[in-house]
């Protein structure tokens, strides 16, 4: 019976290509620097996953952020649990990818064939600490609204082009709903899109050449 | 790079896979228990660390000192101390724009600007030096980030650790790599040590120098019930002297420069049905100037009450007079006292001290200069200080708050200081209560009380 579904899926699916293309895969041996790449992506699907339950009782406007914040800490049941993890998890999020970014700078992983792998790479460190930037605002206290004027004021520092920036960031002259509202938007839906596609990028890259090797004397 | 190169690497690359691993299942059992690692430690420090308590945004509280998140910290570090640079350090956008855009974009280009075949560590000793004294200098500024700038002896050293060594080292290594180019190579990787030898030298003395950070501790209540009690303690201090106790108060009395006003009770219907949280709190946070309401937001005084604050006191008011909601059940004012035992400052007195006295008993309100606020005010303020004397029964508080008014002796019509509180009567437990602190010598803390309180003599018991 399992025989007969599996082949009736695998004549549709290719699982048996799938196999050999994605998982039974050469590669040079590693070592533990080697699974900051795996870990930087369990992150990723942790935070979405955690994300996803936050946004059911998330209210981005500033009359109800900060309180539905507090009735997730004390009124959801394991609510403190997930945003607990969540709020640890984008610290060691940007953690684990700026080490991994550090680790192929090391080994000299962005080298021929690689170049596009490593661009694809600095695109996904760029968006992540736009993940963190951006969902620093959400819970709407002290910390992030005061922390965000100042950023956004820094981003308005620019020459010709700051008022413009800090008009389109805060969505007005101050940190307002809109402001909540854009960072909202950013922090669920545009960040996370750009990342989702550039990951499938980086990961078809890297299954494509090949995990690199640690560098010998030759190399 | 030219083909001949580039299939030197791939034929190395495949020599170098025939000697490896399969990614299922040697890499991915590597990847899964990382992914597991990494469960545990957030599942950990959610559970045991948690997330901090914040008060609620306050866009009006301009005393706030911002602080971004801490992979930000070197930024704002690095700006601070840029900014202390002169005449270079009055142009913002340089830190703020040019340097992260330069880096961002020594990023994006590292496969285009590095583009010999060498990997090995030895044959790239320049990328590495210089990428060594960056991070290194990120993060020495990262633990610098609480120590202020400035001209004190730790502001100028973690200048010179955070922004004058790596500065001299970049320009060192590129002098070595682009200009020296007889020097060894191994030149370029002693600068980086060097540098970065002397990086966490000074960043260890700032920290070591530098003045332990004041952590002011806000108080911020989470659940309903720890908002109505913070409410109904700010409006003991707050909104009592005018709305009394319970809000029912229809004409002020007593209170300097609103004395015979005429207000609306504000514990009925028609003020909890026909506003709702955000208008009550507007009121609190602006006034109602027309209605002799003062305003009592940061908005119009950099000590006024918070956005958190305000929301507390309209929770209070909202669970205890709107008849649509359930009256909480409140822990008592103060923990019930076993008989003998002798009450605290601490625990049992500055409750009820802020509850019924501070409201007029602080600064700026007419009040003979008597002070309740903290223990030794309570002990030393006051033009006819003191107001309490140890083991005294007859010291003026006890007097006052017991309902009898102290008299002028050469005048007996006179009243000296009218009975406290002034429009009704403390409960006769509270005054127990003040009376038995006083009369034990008035101990400030718990251990205090409790080394005052007779020890019932312990039966003896047999020892085995």
């Amino acid at each position: 019976m399992w025989q007969k579904i599996y082949l009736w899926l695998d004549e549709r699916l290719g699982l048996k290509e799938m196999y050999t293309g994605i998982l039974d895969r050469p590669e040079p041996k590693g070592n533990w620097w080697n699974t900051l790449g795996s870990a930087s992506l369990f992150l990723f699907i942790l935070q979405a996953v955690t994300g996803i339950f936050l946004t059911v009782y998330y209210t981005p406007s500033p009359d109800h952020a900060y309180d539905s914040i507090q009735y997730i800490m004390t009124g959801v049941a394991f609510g403190w649990l997930v945003r607990g993890v969540h709020h640890w998890g984008a610290t060691l999020m940007v953690l684990v990818v700026f080490i991994h970014l550090l680790r192929v700078f090391v080994t000299a992983s962005y080298k021929y064939p690689r170049e596009l792998t490593w661009l694809v790479g600095v695109g996904l460190f760029l968006m992540t600490l736009g993940m963190g930037f951006t969902g620093y605002l959400l819970p709407w206290n002290q910390k992030a609204f005061w922390a965000t004027t100042v950023a956004t004021q820094i981003a308005g520092s620019v020459p010709y082009l700051g008022d413009f920036i800090l008009k389109v960031l805060r969505g007005g002259s101050d940190l307002s709903a809109l402001t909540l509202q854009r960072f909202f938007a950013a922090h669920i839906w545009i960040l996370p899109a750009i990342l989702t596609g550039l990951i499938f990028v980086h990961l078809f890259l890297i299954i494509k050449h090949g995990e690199s090797h640690f560098p010998q004397k030759e190399d | 790079m030219n083909d001949e190169s580039k299939n030197k690497i791939k034929e190395r690359y495949h020599q170098v896979i025939q000697r490896g691993e399969r990614f299922w299942p040697d890499s991915i059992f590597k990847d899964a228990i990382m992914a597991l690692a990494i469960f545990v430690i957030l599942i950990l420090l959610a559970t045991f660390i948690g997330v901090a308590s914040e008060p609620k945004a306050d866009p009006s509280d301009m005393s706030y000192v911002p602080r971004p998140e801490w992979y930000f910290l070197f930024l704002f570090k690095f700006l601070a101390i840029y900014g202390q640079i002169p005449l270079l350090g009055k142009i913002e956008w340089i830190a703020t724009v040019i340097v992260p855009s330069i880096a961002i974009i020594l990023l994006v280009l590292m496969p285009f600007l590095d583009k010999s075949p060498n990997r090995y560590y030895s044959k790239r000793i320049m990328p590495l030096s210089i990428m060594g004294v960056l991070v290194t200098s990120m993060v020495s500024l990262t633990l610098m980030a609480d120590v202020p700038t400035g001209t004190s002896l730790p502001g100028i050293l973690q200048t010179i650790g955070g922004l004058v060594i790596p500065g001299l080292a970049y320009i060192l290594i590129l002098l070595l790599a682009f200009f020296f180019k007889k020097a060894p190579a191994t030149c370029m990787a002693w600068t980086a040590v060097a540098a970065g030898v002397l990086m966490v030298g000074f960043t260890v003395a700032v920290l070591f120098l530098a003045p332990a950070p004041v952590t002011a501790e806000t108080v911020v209540a989470n659940t309903v019930i720890e908002k109505i009690q913070a409410g109904q303690d700010l409006y003991a201090v707050n909104c009592v002297e005018c709305h009394g106790e319970d809000g029912k108060v229809t004409k002020i009395e007593g209170v300097k420069g609103l004395e015979g006003k005429e207000i609306p009770a504000i514990n009925n219907n028609d003020v909890l049905y026909t506003l709702d949280d955000a208008s009550i709190g507007e009121v609190i946070a602006y006034g109602r100037p027309i209605a002799g309401m003062n305003p009592f937001g940061k908005a119009f005084n950099p000590e006024g009450l918070s956005k958190s604050e305000i929301d507390y006191i309209v929770t209070f008011m909202r669970y205890m007079w709107d008849d649509r909601f359930e009256k909480p059940v409140l822990k008592p004012l103060y923990p019930p006292l076993a008989a003998g035992e002798v009450p605290s400052y601490d625990v049992h007195i500055a409750p009820i001290f802020n509850r019924y006295c501070v409201s007029c008993h602080r600064k700026g309100k007419d009040n003979n200069n008597f002070w309740v606020t903290s223990y030794d005010e309570i002990l030393k303020t006051g033009d006819n200080a003191p107001n309490v004397i140890a083991g005294d029964a007859n010291s003026p508080l006890l007097t006052l708050i017991s309902g009898t008014p102290i008299m002028d002796p050469a005048d007996p019509t006179k009243e000296l200081a009218g009975k406290m509180p002034p429009n009704n009567n403390l409960k006769p437990d509270i005054v127990a209560v003040i009376k038995a602190w006083i009369m034990a010598g008035m101990p400030q803390t718990a251990d205090d009380a409790a080394k005052l309180t007779p020890v019932p003599v312990p039966t003896a018991t047999p020892k085995p």
